[in-house]
Order: C-alpha cells, then structure tokens, then sequence
C-alpha cells in the first residue's frame, strides 16, 4: 500500500490536461506511441469540445528512479463548472493533484476553483507550468500568480511540455515523492467511496471506487449507504486500458465492482460503499445527491415516437445519472419529457447525445430554473416549468436561484465585463487584484440571466480572455412575470418563461421577431404574438406564402417533378406541428439562447 | 392517347436561365442525330401515336432538309396514320419561310414558338438571341405559310420585367394570330448562370405572382381558358401532347435526354449527345417503376394540373382497387377541408387562387 498513489490533474479547459494524461500513459510505457489518441477522452462528442465530460481512471505501473514498483492512480476529473459537485467528489478519491496552468494563458477562474476544491479535499498540490515550449509561454508570470493567488511556493513548481513530454519524467517523480500514500488499513471494516460509474449492458451498473478501509471481494455482500440497499459483488478489478479483473481490492486501491446492479438510479457518485457486515460503518461526509440547475422540456417531432423517446431516456440515464426527467403533457406539443441537468453546457451535451447516439428526433424548450413561487394563500411552489405557474392573481411573489460567479480578466476587459454583469441584474460582491494586470470580479447574478448566454458575451467582450466560475448561493426576490407565447393565435405552453418585469418587452421582441425569421411561410398568414396574461408585449406576423409552384411540367420528365414535390413533403417531416403550423428545429433551437 | 416526343439539344447558343439539356453551337452534327433518332425509332417498330412534339433546344435549327428527313424516317419506323396533333417549336430567328413550308407540307399542324417578351431590354438580360419585330413577324409568317395553330411561349418575373412592360407584351401577343399561350413563371435554376449571380432586377417572388395573375386576368378577357398552371388555349386548341402527360398517359421520348413512359415505367434517355450519337438504342434508362398506389397519386397529382377538367376519382387511367383510390380520396378530401381544392361530385379541382401555390397541395396528395 505504501507503494500507491493516487492523484488527478486539475485545470482549467484547455490547459492541457488530456495531453499530459496521454504523455504519462506513454512515458510509463502503458501505451505505445501510436496506438495513443488522447486515451482518456472517448466520447465523440468529448473530442469536438476538447472536455472531459465523464470522469475515468487508469491504473499504472511506474519503475522509478530509485528502482521502486509503485502503482499510480490517475483518476481523471471532468473540468467543467457544472460538473462541480462530481469534481470534488473525484478529488476525494485521490491523495494528491497536479495543478496544470497553461503557460500562454496563466491562471484562470477554474484553476482556482479546481484548487480551492482539491486544498478543501486535504490534497497535496504540484503546482505544474505547462506548454512550455510555446513562444509565448510566460514562465514567471505563471510562477507569479500560483504564487499570489494560491500560495503555492515558487520552488515547487515543475515546468513541463505535455505535448513533446519534457519535464514530465521529473513530474512522475514528484508524484511518488510528494503525494502521500494512502492512509487506513485493510484489516478495518469496508469503507469505499463511489467516484463514477458506468455502464454495462451485461454486468448492468460499474460503481467506480476508492477503498479507504477493509478489503472487497468476489462473494462480498456490501451495502450501499445511501439507500442500504445491499449487492453481492460477482467480480472486483483494476482499470487498465480494459477491466482488469483481480481478486480483491484493498485499502488504498482504485478499481471497480461489479454487482449486477440493474437499475442506475441506485448508484450515486459519493456514496459510500460498506460491508453489509458493518452496516455501522460511518458515510464519507460530502454526499448529495446531484441538484439539476437548469431544465427543459423535450418532445418528439413525430407524436407517435413518444414510446422511442422514453426508452431511449432510460438508456442515456443508464450512462449519464446525472440527468433527471419525468413526463411532461403539453397542450401545444403532445406528450414529452422534462428534464433537468447540472448545468448548460452539460444540457446542450446531453441533448447532443440524444440526438446524435440515440438517434431521437427531438425539439427541446427554452431552459428554465427553479422558481420559489410563493401564493397569496402561503404555500409555496417550487416550478421548473413556467407552463405550470398559477395565474397571476394567485402568486404574491417570485424568487430565483442567486449564483455567485467569480470572473477573472485581464484589467484591460474590467470595463466591458463590468457592463455586462450589470446588464444582467447582478450585484458586486467584489473586486480582488491578484496581481497588478488581472482583477477578479465577484458578483451576485440570477441563475437565469447565466443560462441564457451571459458565458458566450462574457467571452466575447472579454476577446476570449476572461474565465468563470460560480456557484448557486440562495434565493432572492425579483420582479419577474411570466410570458406567453402564441403561434397562430393559439397559446404554445412549452414555450412559455420566465423573464424580469423590467425587459420582457425587449426580449419578448427579440424572440417573435427571431421566430418570425424561422417559422417558414405557410398557406395562410401566422400572427406571432408574446403576452404576459392578456397583454400583447410583442407581435410580428408571418405573411403567407405567394409562389411555390413548379411551372414548367412538359417534355415528359416526371419523376423529377415528383422527386421535388416528396422532398418538399419531406422536409415537412423534420417540423413539428403546432396546431396547424409547422415548426423546423431550428426555432425551437434558436429560442434557447436569445440575445437582446 | 399515345405521344410521340423528338427532342432536338441543339441551341444557337444558351440562354441564361435554361437548365433543359441542350448544347450550343455544334450544328454540324445535327445530320447524324437525325440519322441516330431514326435507328432509335426503329427499336420500335410499328408503333402507333396520336401525337408528336418535336421540341428542343431549339428544333427550327433543324432546317428544311433535316426536317423532311426526321418526318420520313419516323413515318417509315412508326404508324403515324392516327396523328392528330403534330408540333414543332422553333426560335423567332429560325423560323423561315422555307422551314415552314417543309413543315406543312410534312404533316406538323402546329408551331410553338419562343418569344418569351417582346421587350427588347429583357430578352437581351435573358440571353435571348433574336428581337422582338422578329418574333412578332415569325408568328406572321407561321399563319401565311397556312397554319392556323400557333402557340407563344412567354415568361413572366423576366429581369427589368415590369407590369407595364409585361403589358405590353401581352397586348402586342393579343394582336396576333395565337391559339394558345404558355405562361411560365422564371425559376432559378442551380447551375444556371442566373443561378451562379442573381440578377439585381430580378422580380421577387411576390411581384412575380402579382405578374402573373395580371397576365392569367388579361388573357382570360381575350378568350383564352387558363386550363393547366402555366396555359391558357382558345376553346378547343389545348395542346393534346401535353394534355397527354397530365393524363397521366404512354408516350414514347426519342433523342438525347428524351423522356418515355410504357407500360407503367418511366424511363430517361441519357443526356450525352455522344453517347447518344454512338449507341442511339441504348440511351434508354429506366429511371422508375411505380407501385399501383404510387402510380395512382402521380396521377392524381398530373390532374390537379389540369385547372378545368381536375381529378375524376369515377374516371382515373391507372384503374385501381378500391382500396387505393379510398386512400387517395381521404387525402384529397383532407386538402378539401382547408380550402386547398375544391370538390364536385367526384371531381376535385385547384381553385385559380391556388395555382401559384400548388406545390404543398400537390405534395400532400402524394402521399
């Protein structure tokens, strides 16, 4: 045990995580060269992104320079803010991190909040300058600010090239130097913590676990302690580049357990795994369950491939926990799914992925947070869903979910930053200058205001230089209304939100006209209307179509004639109907990031 | 009914919004196409036809001689006894006393000819190559030489067109000794140098249906029935090659790129002249063969071209089960219940308001 370590990398995106991961797999001669592609991402969709959305983990074999066998555990961290609570949960399992800062772009909002987590978490940090080889790499400045903004020592920082591999023989002897082995024994009771899963059409659900304390193996009856909800383990085992199967895990150890566990929602990252022998063993402290942020309503374009929707629901849950749904009746769209997420971006991935692996049609609602409505007759509602909101008459008042985002920026940007957090109804916090060419801005904002497009503006003011962090902090009040959308005189109730009393009218006309623009023309005119109650905020009209004819129908060409009217019938077939007017995706689409 | 089609590729040079298979230039291989048409004529020996069009391209560049040589060979290949209709279409600038005369004298009955605007500036914008004092004397000439069956072609949403330039188009057409207008609205078509860079003139679509119905009102006052989207006739004087077609009827296509349809299956010359000129009989390519429901609502779709006569579901050609033309009813019906057709007894017409927005409706009668 005492020859074991386990660590992550922590980052912030694109600093080079993948690549140093691909780097020390190959360094320590797990893979070869060639048959290496940025080993650890392997969804699709991870690659296009450049993020690791699901944690992994691989075990290494590592001969050092002193000529010790060590095993080192890399567990990956998926290094995205909406993935925040899965992140700590993945650092828990570890002893040590290496904190990767891009040379070129110095310390950003999620390093520090990476770091912050993994110092929270008891881990010992190796602060590690990467990209070292780029011309524009500022070596002291990065040295600076690990310094200055978390006090990490100057003399411990390694520089290294993840892409041509320098340095990185000297960062694996820092890791078994440095990081500490794991603490507790084999002889205690069981005690492990579940850091991921996945899963497998045969041996259903794979908890991916550290062992703290105690001994598992094949035969075993563990309790899970959230539930206690107690599984016979049929096959324990290491990750390689595959499962590798073994006899037993121990204390210290990383790996996984199978135990026919069919149905996902048993298995929660950060539980704690225990011996069903000592149910008494106390829970790794930290657990929740994980809380969806943002929610939005899914329907299939097709009425009758509802039943598809929902098996395929079930299956991407099987792989994603994170994600939860229950049906949904709409009077507009037919029958669907609400679903909730951790945040945007794993909404858009999520959605994605319904599309592209699970092959559903689909058209998705504006996104939409937790209302606290609180009623004139004192009860009070928590809606996700604006459609569900009582009438006006009965709500005395709203709150919203209050995030707090830190925001560093070179201090040339403060300004347009600036204004742009107060155009989103936030309050300064405050303003920290970590050192003399950055600032860091902490404000107050409605979550709702952050999942419109605040990250893209934010990126786009900023030239691509400012970063950001944030976290949910409370409720508070606000002036806000519900508004309706009408298609064609008839009231779509999915595509009703939420929006501040201030601008609704702005932004009701942002999306009519938006809609105006995507709704193709039809047979008869289509009046666009955006009301909040029986007051019209917002109105375009989509005049009628006037020529789609083919004309010349002689020489006795007919099947391309034909050819061209089934594929206009086609197309027909990618909108959803509204009534009697069809809507293309891309409406839907365009209403859930609407700019002013 | 059985139609005979030639087609003729051959243009004195393209004009710029055609996507028809034609190419310029070249008409020194018009002797040997004639001479391949007929080999491809006789891999249908003795076959009879009520109608011919011999259409292009442009089929006046034929000239006298080749003229005369292409209606011997068909007579000697086919049984031609039952003609009623023959037509050839011919360019302002090609259509010669002398072509004329052959033409008569050979048994063509009626000439289509390609005016498309009597507007000087917009023929010009449209790569047209002849003026409009020549189309309007060709059309003189067509009735001297003693027909008394002459067809103009005109486009409307022309580049610079205008309602009063397209006024006066019609109204110098109404003068003249016409039988029966084809009114085609100007599509863009891909691969068309119109398509490649759209003209700044160019009529949008709004405009061009507020042209057209302009057009469509005006001709209808000087007696013409607007009886299929894009024609109008005197009574009597439809052109029954076409009808034909709407009819969902058997025609057999001769010549590159030419168009057949036999026994249910449609079929397509490839559209290379040398390799036309090379194998004449092996052009034929069989582009589909329709399952009787298929079948049934092209047909039905064809009809619903046809303004006056519609669809009969009491009188189809394709005879069907019951089953299918039911289907074809309910669907039919469907379109019926929003206003996109009107319905008599059994027969289901596009209304005139319709016409220019045909597309949706024919493509839900589809299927």
């Amino acid at each position: 045990m005492k020859n074991i370590r386990n660590f992550c990398i922590i980052a912030h995106i694109d600093h080079g995580k993948s690549t140093l991961a691909d780097r020390i797999l190959e360094i320590t001669g797990l893979v070869r060269k060639a048959s290496m592609e940025q080993m650890l991402d392997n969804m699709d969709l991870e690659r296009e992104r450049g993020i690791t959305i699901k944690a992994k983990s691989v075990r290494i074999p590592y001969h050092s320079e002193s000529g010790e066998e060590y095993i080192l555990n890399l567990i990956d961290t998926p290094g995205h803010v909406d993935f925040n609570y899965e992140v700590s949960r993945s650092l828990n399992a570890c002893d040590g991190a290496v904190l990767l800062v891009d040379a070129t772009q110095g310390v950003e909002a999620q390093t520090i909040a990476n770091a912050n987590l993994a110092l929270d978490a008891g881990l010992k940090i190796i602060p590690v300058i990467n990209k070292i080889d780029l011309p524009g790499a500022m070596v002291d400045d990065c040295s600076l600010q690990l310094y200055s903004m978390l006090g990490l020592r100057i003399e411990d920082i390694l520089l290294v090239s993840a892409k041509d591999g320098t340095g990185v023989p000297a960062l694996l002897e820092a890791i078994v130097d440095r990081v500490p082995p794991p603490a507790g024994s084999a002889g205690e009771p069981l005690k492990c913590l579940i850091f991921d899963s996945f899963y497998d059409a045969y041996r259903g659900v794979i908890p991916h676990i550290r062992v703290f304390s105690g001994c598992v193996e094949p035969g075993d009856k563990i309790m899970l302690k959230s539930t206690e909800k107690i599984f016979e383990v049929e096959d324990v085992g290491y990750f390689s580049l595959g499962l590798a199967q073994s006899s037993a895990l121990q204390a210290g150890d990383v790996g996984y357990i199978v135990a026919l566990i069919r149905n996902a929602g048993e298995i929660h990252v950060g539980d704690t795994v225990v011996s069903a022998d000592h149910p008494e063993v106390p829970a790794i402290p930290g657990f929740r369950m994980s809380q969806s942020m943002v929610y939005c309503g899914i329907y299939p374009i097709v009425t009758s491939d509802y039943a598809k929707l929902g098996a395929a629901l079930e299956k991407f849950k099987l792989n994603d926990s994170s994600v939860v749904y229950e049906k949904e009746n709409s009077a507009a769209l037919g029958y669907g799914y609400r679903i909730g997420f951790l945040g945007m971006l794993h909404m858009e991935i999520a959605l994605e992925r319904l599309k592209r692996e699970y092959e559903q049609d689909i058209i998705a609602t504006m996104p939409s947070v937790i209302y606290k409505v609180f009623c004139t007759d004192g009860d009070i509602l928590m809606l996700d869903n604006p459609s569900k909101f009582p009438a006006e008459g009965r709500i005395d008042h709203i709150e919203e979910p209050i995030i707090r985002a830190r925001i560093i920026v070179p201090s040339d940007y403060v300004g347009p930053c600036m204004e742009l957090a107060e155009a989103k109804r936030s309050t300064l916090v405050g303003i920290e200058h970590p050192d003399d060419r950055r600032a860091i801005l902490i404000y107050d904002l409605p979550l709702a205001e952050m999942i419109t497009d605040f990250y893209d503006r934010l990126k786009s003011v900023s030239r691509g230089y400012a970063s950001m962090d944030y976290k949910l902090n409370g409720y508070r009040a606000g002036d806000l209304v519900k508004v309706d959308i009408l298609v064609n005189n008839g009231m779509v109730d999915a595509l009703s939100y939420i929006s501040p009393r201030d601008n609704a009218a702005v932004k009701g006309k942002a999306l009519i006209y938006k809609l105006s623009k995507v709704i193709p023309r039809h047979l008869f005119k289509i009046p666009l209307q955006a009301a909040i109650g029986s007051q019209v905020i917002a109105r375009a009209d989509i005049y009628p179509m006037r020529k789609d004819v083919i004309a010349k129908c002689y020489g006795g060409d007919i099947t391309r004639k034909r050819k061209l009217l089934e594929k206009q019938k086609e197309g027909k077939k990618k909108m959803k109907m509204v009534g009697f007017v069809e809507v293309p995706q891309e409406a839907f689409l365009s209403l859930m990031k609407i700019e002013e | 009914m059985r139609g005979l089609y030639v087609h003729i590729p051959f243009c004195a040079a393209k004009c710029l919004y055609c996507d028809f298979y034609s190419v310029p230039g070249r008409l020194e291989l018009l002797d040997k196409y004639i001479e391949a048409v007929i080999v491809e004529a006789h891999g249908y020996p003795g076959q009879s036809f009520n109608t011919l069009c011999i259409g292009g391209g442009t089929p006046s560049l034929l000239g006298p001689q080749n003229l005369e040589k292409l209606m011997t060979g068909l007579r000697g290949a086919f049984d031609l006894s039952g003609l009623r209709e023959a037509t050839i279409e011919g360019n302002p600038e090609s259509v010669t006393t002398g072509f004329l005369r052959v033409a008569r004298d050979c048994g063509i009955n009626r000439i289509s000819i390609g005016v498309q605007s009597l507007d000087d500036g917009e023929l010009k914008k449209a790569g047209r190559v002849h003026d409009s004092p020549k189309s309007i004397d060709a059309i003189k000439l067509t009735q001297e030489a003693g027909f008394d069956n002459i067809s103009a072609d005109i486009i409307v949403g022309l580049p610079g067109q205008t309602r009063s330039s397209l006024g006066h188009t019609l109204e110098a057409l109404a003068g003249l000794p016409l039988t029966h207008l084809s009114v085609y609205c100007l599509s863009i078509e891909e691969g068309t140098p119109f398509a490649a860079c759209l003209p700044d003139d160019l009529p949008g679509d709004d405009e061009q249906v507020e042209l057209f119905g302009r057009a469509a009102a005006y001709l209808q006052r000087e007696g013409f029935i607007h009886y299929e989207i894009s024609n109008f006739a005197l009574p009597g004087r439809e052109c029954r090659h076409n009808l034909n077609y709407w009819r969902g009827g058997e025609y057999v296509g001769l010549g590159a790129a030419a168009s057949s349809h036999v026994d249910g299956v449609r079929y397509k010359n490839a559209a290379t002249l040398a390799g036309y000129l090379a194998h004449p009989q092996g052009a034929r390519i069989e582009m589909e063969r329709l399952k009787p429901e298929e079948k049934l609502a092209e047909e039905a779709m064809l009809r619903l071209r046809l303004l006056q006569e519609g669809v009969d579901t009491n009188n189809l050609a394709t005879g069907h089960g019951c089953e299918l033309v039911a289907k074809l009813k309910e669907r039919l019906d469907g379109q019926v219940a929003q206003n996109f057709l009107v319905k008599k007894g059994g027969c289901y017409r596009l209304p005139p308001s319709g016409v220019m927005t045909s597309n949706r409706v024919l493509a839900e009668v589809l299927a």
